[in-house]
């Protein structure tokens, strides 16, 4: 197409578009939006927006908010401090014990497969890996087009 | 709000393409005019204010479900119009003399309808909203490049869609 054909193509279907009317609104619309106002007027304030709520709630909310920020912070160094958060953590050290263990029996696993990666050729391995990244785009290309095919034949039915 | 809310829907469906959700879109529309009565009650620019917070509702309702289908929507190009024969149409007035029954002003939006999501949109941003292309790419997060060529394609889908039902059209009404 050349640009006087589309500066003609655009004038065409500008002039269709412009002209078009409104559509209607359906029925009863207004009256939803009535009673949709309607229902959130009665809302009590504290399920409403933050926005919404009294001035001196929204104050007071911000205070006490700030007031246990700061109350948690403290506490949080209080029992840092304190021996009792010592008999505490090490409480859970002992608890988690088994978290070492774990980790002791995946290293070895770890090694297992390390070694046998390192014995096989590296022309097998990227050929696995060659194989898994075409079964992943064959994949996406076959959802792709099943959605494409299925969304062409909604639109078109 | 009788005197806007036509505009309202329209907006929000030829965006969305679809009534239940577009009216929902109307419905917070005409919420948030509420919440700000008094400025729009004495603003002579009240109907551009409903239409822009319309227009940003039904965007953001379409980037929403964008996020999740983009790549399968968008994947192996289009089916359209870029490699197809040139489409005849007529002269603007002749062609809108054909348009003006109400069947067939509803054949033109059903064929807009017709148009895939990411042609309509920026179609219909562009030739009903009046947004200029590069803030259409913006609004969008797409290139300025592919708004052009998305906004071609659909100019020329929707004139193949119309030609086809023109056809169909006189060979009814025949």
């Amino acid at each position: 197409m050349n640009p006087h054909d589309s500066d003609k193509l655009e004038a065409a279907i500008h002039g269709v578009l412009r002209r078009l009317p409104d559509r209607k609104a359906p029925a009863g619309f207004e009256g939803r939006v009535l009673a949709e106002l309607a229902r959130r007027a009665a809302l009590p304030w504290w399920r409403k927006s933050f926005a919404h709520w009294p001035s001196f709630v929204r104050m007071g909310f911000v205070a006490g908010s700030a007031v246990a920020a700061l109350a948690l912070v403290y506490g949080l160094f209080a029992l840092g401090g304190s021996r009792g958060a010592l008999q505490v953590a090490g409480g859970i050290s002992n608890s988690l014990a088994w978290i070492a263990f774990a980790r002791d029996i995946v290293s070895t696993f770890d090694g297992k497969v390390r070694m046998l990666i390192a014995a096989v050729p590296p022309l097998w391995l990227y050929g696995a890996a060659g194989t898994v990244a075409i079964c992943y785009a064959a994949l996406a290309a076959i959802g792709a087009a099943t959605y494409r095919a299925v969304t062409f034949a909604r639109q078109t039915s | 709000m009788c005197k806007y809310q036509d505009m309202v829907f329209t907006t929000s469906v030829r965006l969305v393409r679809n009534e239940a959700q577009a009216e929902d879109i109307s419905q917070e529309v005409f919420i948030k005019a509420h919440e700000n009565f008094e400025m729009l009650s004495t603003s002579p620019s009240a109907g551009g204010w409903l239409k822009t917070v319309a227009t940003n509702l039904s965007l953001n309702h379409l980037q929403r479900y964008r996020k999740r289908w983009k790549f399968f929507s968008e994947f192996g190009g289009d089916s359209g119009a870029e490699d197809s024969p040139p489409v005849e149409f007529a002269a603007p007035d002749t062609f809108f003399d054909a348009v003006d029954s109400d069947e067939r002003r509803a054949w033109v939006e059903d064929a807009l309808s017709k148009l895939p999501d990411h042609q309509r949109v920026p179609l219909v941003l562009y030739h009903f909203e009046e947004i200029p292309y590069d803030e259409i790419a913006t609004r969008l997060g797409v290139s300025l490049a592919k708004v052009k060529t998305d906004i071609l394609r659909a100019r020329t889908a929707l004139a193949k869609i119309m030609s086809r039902d023109d056809a169909s059209f006189k060979m009814l009404a025949n």
